[in-house]
């Protein structure tokens, strides 16, 4: 039996030569039968001739039996593989049980770097890399109007030259056009006012959406008269019409005029952003001028076989062709094309980029970690390794073992980093706007899950293939023959190496914090902009009064003063105002001035002025002073149409030295049919745009006349919360007219907030990771420390016992620290320069090379590092002489 | 004397070796020795044929093999039943005289029946 036994192990490890055998099987029945012949009395010769015989076909034979044991040696082999990996896998588990020190900090290491890792890849992969809902939606691209040796991209397009772009080109399949607009559906139930577009009827066609009952738009209704139609979106038709098959041919009743629902779109569908409606674009005459542009977006899908290039090409032959053709509107004006995702992403592909290398980042720094975790314990272990090696492991059987053993390490942590991802990703959608465009869903799905499974690998190879190399290349003779306390087999290689992971750990958390510190200064920069008006204690909303009731000036002025005085009455209201758009809303609408007495600019220096219609009260109740003239009153009203209000930046550009007050300008060109305007009054200028656009000459006039169908209304309150008079404000509105709803309510405070949210979240994700890092790094050295002290117990001990103070013995761990630090430092420094180059673009304020983050940082980050020194530092010093040199 | 078929054999020889091996461990060349001198001249079955069929045994797990010296001090691979094997050797055996007796009822029947 034992030398059964002993022939499996020889076995094992030495494949047996399966031909070989066969071939010794069969000649040894050979030879025994020729031999019991010969016995019986024949030749040799004819005894052979005769085994052979009765054999029959050797060869067939030899092939048949050589097949069957391959095959059993395959399954045999695949069955051992197997054993093995759960015998790995159980003493993995068992020696990590019994260092649960270790394991804990290695396993929150690995769920922190896949946790983090696996949040942004699922951002990244919702908003950069999942297929946009339409079909071959690589095929889109979005086409703009721009001047690019001003710097004027991403213009939309004006009616005329859209019309020219899709009849002329060759490169579009087709080529359709959309604007953003709002409508209030009323009627059956409370008025409620819904996202909505304006869309040519090619537009849905070509996106390959399909409605999902009823048919689409015609050309025929892209006809004022004959535009009285609307599609409604899934949403909004299970809502509002309780899912209804038979709400197609439905009159119902939009912004008070009457509709025919002509078709549902499919659900998910809310193009172009979150649209719960509609209508045919149907240009009104005063669309139907060539200058007009920004009014409307231009999508197209290119035809198959065609490039972005050769429809750029084709683009700009026309544009040069209508630049000949309107010298005047289209001056310049070059088309410009871009894919569709490009555009619908912008500004966030830059940030979620430089995310995504932060993770990369903290994962490195936690696999470091681990690595180093794995080291110090593989010292710890040498001798276990080395009586295997000694017991006949082969090098690749010990390597496999540790491998295994991070991998299931990595495994559990990979696990819990997959489920922190699911907390992670909640959290990001808080620090998105609450508005999030409809093909953008933020979520942890089936691909973020899978890419969690391949950084858990990666994990798991990564942390634990140094130390496994390390351990096979443990002697075992050195290990075993060495005394317990040895420096046993390479102990300053290991150490090194581990020094090593620890700078480059502090190298590449200093690379995190100095663009996290860059992106938080850029955000403070941006968020304590002097604003120059005051958003606290104001609420806002947009109302629209639907034009077929308040089609006269004087319904509406009542309508507007009724209100007014309403809202006025309620407790704490102390101002009420309203202007066609507040600050920071995205209202951008800009005319050429000219001033009276002074030539005409030369084309492309023409005086461009940003321009609203307000009421009186606006500009008090928004918090800005006049700080020259008057403002505006009620006794205006007759003569509204010519007076207007500047702001201090128009009167800095234009009137330097003179008293604008008194002076006139009109629209357009000084010889135009519009009437003079005189200045009134001069204004104190404050940022209308969104930071960091910086705000330009501005003119306000009073629509005390003509109030305008919609605009929003800004109420000054008293109150530290405005956002509790909405429902005041909402009564007040149904009981003038319940067809009138109030919405996008929201404090100026909010409204102020929120357009700086990817500032906001760019500084909070980055500063996020980089105090992980910190955290992990600091661990690191602290580790790495720990274990340099604890195995230098003896060397301490007999410095004391020779007369080494505590503070000697401090200094000189800490020294050891030290050198780590400015090594990381030193190192990073180097990195964050080039690193921060990624950042250029998304700071304010701020340079890239800002001084005071790459000094304040590395301090700070030698300052946490020192700290994590200190308590090992500390442990040294309590080294008992006598216990230390009695350890062995 | 007409051969068997090949489907009968291979079933039948499996058996055969099972049943020799379970007198105890046996090099190939015994077992095709034990095998003829048992069934005399009845079958006529290549000796090289029982090889594969051992390999077939041994991948099955109902024979295990290893290598020893034989009687005459040579390099020799026994082969022993396992005890899957000797499980395997009760099944068939009684499905075996079942066939028999099954057919040999059958062959003694004089009239065709109703």
């Amino acid at each position: 039996m034992t030398d059964r036994a002993a022939w499996r192990r020889y076995l094992r490890f030495l494949r047996p030569d399966v031909r070989a055998d066969v071939d010794d099987e069969l000649r040894f029945h050979l030879e025994s039968a020729a031999r019991d012949l010969v016995a019986e009395g024949l030749s040799a010769d004819e005894a052979r001739r005769e085994a052979a015989r009765r054999f029959g076909d050797v060869t067939s034979v030899q092939e048949a039996c050589v097949t069957i044991d391959e095959r059993r040696q395959r399954r045999d082999e695949r069955a051992e593989w197997f054993t093995d990996l759960r015998l790995d896998a159980r003493l993995a588990l068992r020696t990590l049980r019994r260092s649960p020190a270790f394991t804990a900090m290695a396993a929150t290491c690995i769920v922190l770097g896949v946790g983090t890792t696996t949040t942004i890849f699922s951002a990244v992969h919702a908003i950069l890399i999942r297929p946009l809902p339409y079909p071959d939606a690589d095929r889109l691209a979005v086409v703009y109007s721009a001047i690019p040796r001003k710097g004027i991209h991403g213009v939309n397009v004006s009616w005329p030259d859209y019309l020219s772009w899709r009849d002329q080109n060759r490169t579009f399949a087709a080529l359709g056009l959309y604007t953003w607009g709002s409508h209030t559906i009323s009627g059956e139930g409370e008025a409620e006012r819904v996202e909505s577009a304006l869309v040519t009827a090619n537009l849905f066609p070509l996106l390959g959406v399909r409605p999902l009952l009823g048919r689409g738009f015609t050309p025929a209704e892209e006809t004022p008269g004959n535009d009285r139609v609307i599609l409604l979106s899934h949403g909004l038709w299970q809502r509002r019409f309780a899912g209804a098959r038979d709400v197609v041919g439905r009159a119902i009743r939009v912004s008070g005029e009457p509709y025919t629902v002509v078709g549902v779109m499919p659900p998910a569908f809310n193009f172009p952003d979150r649209g719960q409606a509609w209508v045919p674009f149907a240009p009104e005459e005063w669309m139907r001028t060539r200058g007009n542009r920004g009014l409307a977006g231009a999508i197209g899908r290119l035809k198959p076989g065609v490039t972005l290039e050769a429809a750029r090409a084709d683009l700009a032959v026309i544009s040069r062709r209508l630049q000949r053709e309107y010298p005047q509107d289209n001056f310049e004006w070059e088309a410009e094309a871009l894919p569709l995702r490009d555009d619908l992403v912008g500004d966030l592909r830059r940030p979620l980029l430089v995310f995504q290398g932060a993770v990369a980042l903290v994962l490195l720094i936690a696999c470091a970690n681990v690595a180093n975790l794995m080291l110090a314990r593989a010292a710890g272990r040498e001798r276990e390794v080395a009586v295997r090696v000694a017991l006949g492991a082969g090098r690749r059987r010990i390597v496999r073992q540790m491998l295994t053993e991070s991998l299931v390490l990595a495994l559990g942590g990979g696990a819990l980093g997959a489920l922190l991802a699911f907390a992670g990703v909640r959290l990001l959608r808080l620090l998105f706007p609450d508005d999030v465009p409809f093909y953008i869903a933020l979520g942890v799905d089936g691909t973020a899950l899978a890419f969690a499974a391949g950084v858990t690998t990666l994990t798991g190879l990564l942390s634990g293939v140094t130390p496994a190399l390390r351990a096979a290349r443990v002697a075992p003779g050195g290990a075993l023959r060495e005394g317990s306390r040895g420096e046993a087999g390479g102990g300053r290689r290991a150490s090194r190496l581990r020094s090593a992971l620890v700078v480059a750990e502090i190298a590449l958390s200093l690379v995190l914090l100095v663009g996290a510190s860059l992106l938080v200064r850029s955000y403070r920069a941006l968020s304590g902009t002097e604003l120059g008006f005051d958003p606290r204690g104001v609420l806002t909303a947009r109302v629209s009064l639907p034009g077929a009731t308040y089609d006269r000036p004087e319904q509406r002025r009542t309508f507007y003063q009724a209100l007014y005085a309403r809202l006025a009455a309620l407790p704490g209201v102390e101002r009420v105002g309203s202007a066609q758009g507040i600050p920071f809303s995205g209202w951008d609408v800009q005319a050429l001035f000219s001033i009276e007495g002074r030539p005409a600019p030369p084309q492309g220096q023409e005086l461009d002025v940003h321009y609203q219609r307000v009421s009186p009260d606006y500009l008090a109740a928004i918090g800005v002073p006049i700080v020259r003239g008057r403002g505006f009153t009620e006794a205006d009203r007759d003569t509204s149409v010519h007076i207007g209000i500047i702001n201090e930046e128009f009167a800095r550009r234009e009137f330097a030295g003179e008293d604008p007050v008194g002076k006139r300008l009109k629209f357009g060109d000084v010889d135009s049919k519009d009437p003079w305007i005189t200045i009134v009054g001069v204004a104190r200028t404050f940022r209308h745009y969104q930071l960091p656009r910086p705000m330009g000459p501005a003119i306000y006039f009073p629509q005390l006349a003509s109030p305008e169908r919609s605009q929003t209304l800004v109420i000054r309150t008293t109150v530290a919360d405005p956002g509790a008079l909405a429902g005041a404000l909402r009564d007040a509105l149904h009981g003038l007219d319940p067809d009138v709803p109030a919405y996008a309510v929201q404090s100026l405070d909010e409204a102020v907030g929120r357009s700086l949210w990817r500032q906001r979240l760019q500084g909070e994700v980055l500063g996020a990771f980089a105090a992980l890092a910190l955290l992990l790094a600091a661990v690191g050295i602290y580790g790495v420390l720990s274990y340099s002290v604890a195995q230098r117990t003896r060397e301490l001990g007999v410095r004391m016992a020779l007369g080494a103070t505590v503070p000697r013995v401090l200094a000189m761990v800490l020294a050891q620290g030290a050198r780590l630090a400015a090594a990381g430092v030193a190192l990073g420094l180097a990195a964050s320069l080039v690193a921060t180059r990624a950042l250029e673009g998304l700071l304010y304020g701020v340079t890239a090379a800002d001084p005071l983050t790459f000094v304040a940082v590395p301090l700070a980050l030698a300052a946490v590092a020192l700290l994590a020194t200190l308590i090992p530092a500390q442990r040294a010093t309590r080294v008992d002489p006598a216990v230390a040199l009695r350890a062995d | 004397m007409p051969k068997p078929t090949i489907d009968l054999l291979q079933g039948t020889l499996d058996l055969l070796v099972l049943k020799t091996l379970s007198w105890g461990p046996a090099h190939g060349y015994a077992v095709a020795r034990w095998i003829q001198q048992l069934t005399g001249e009845v079958l006529q079955v290549g000796e090289g044929s029982l090889y594969p069929a051992l390999h077939r045994l041994e991948e099955r797990g109902w024979v295990e093999s290893e290598w020893r010296l034989s009687e005459h001090n040579r390099r020799a691979k026994f082969y022993r039943l396992t005890t899957e094997g000797r499980r395997q050797l009760r099944v068939e055996t009684a499905t075996w005289e079942r066939f028999v007796a099954a057919v040999a009822d059958v062959l003694r029947v004089t009239e065709q029946p109703a």
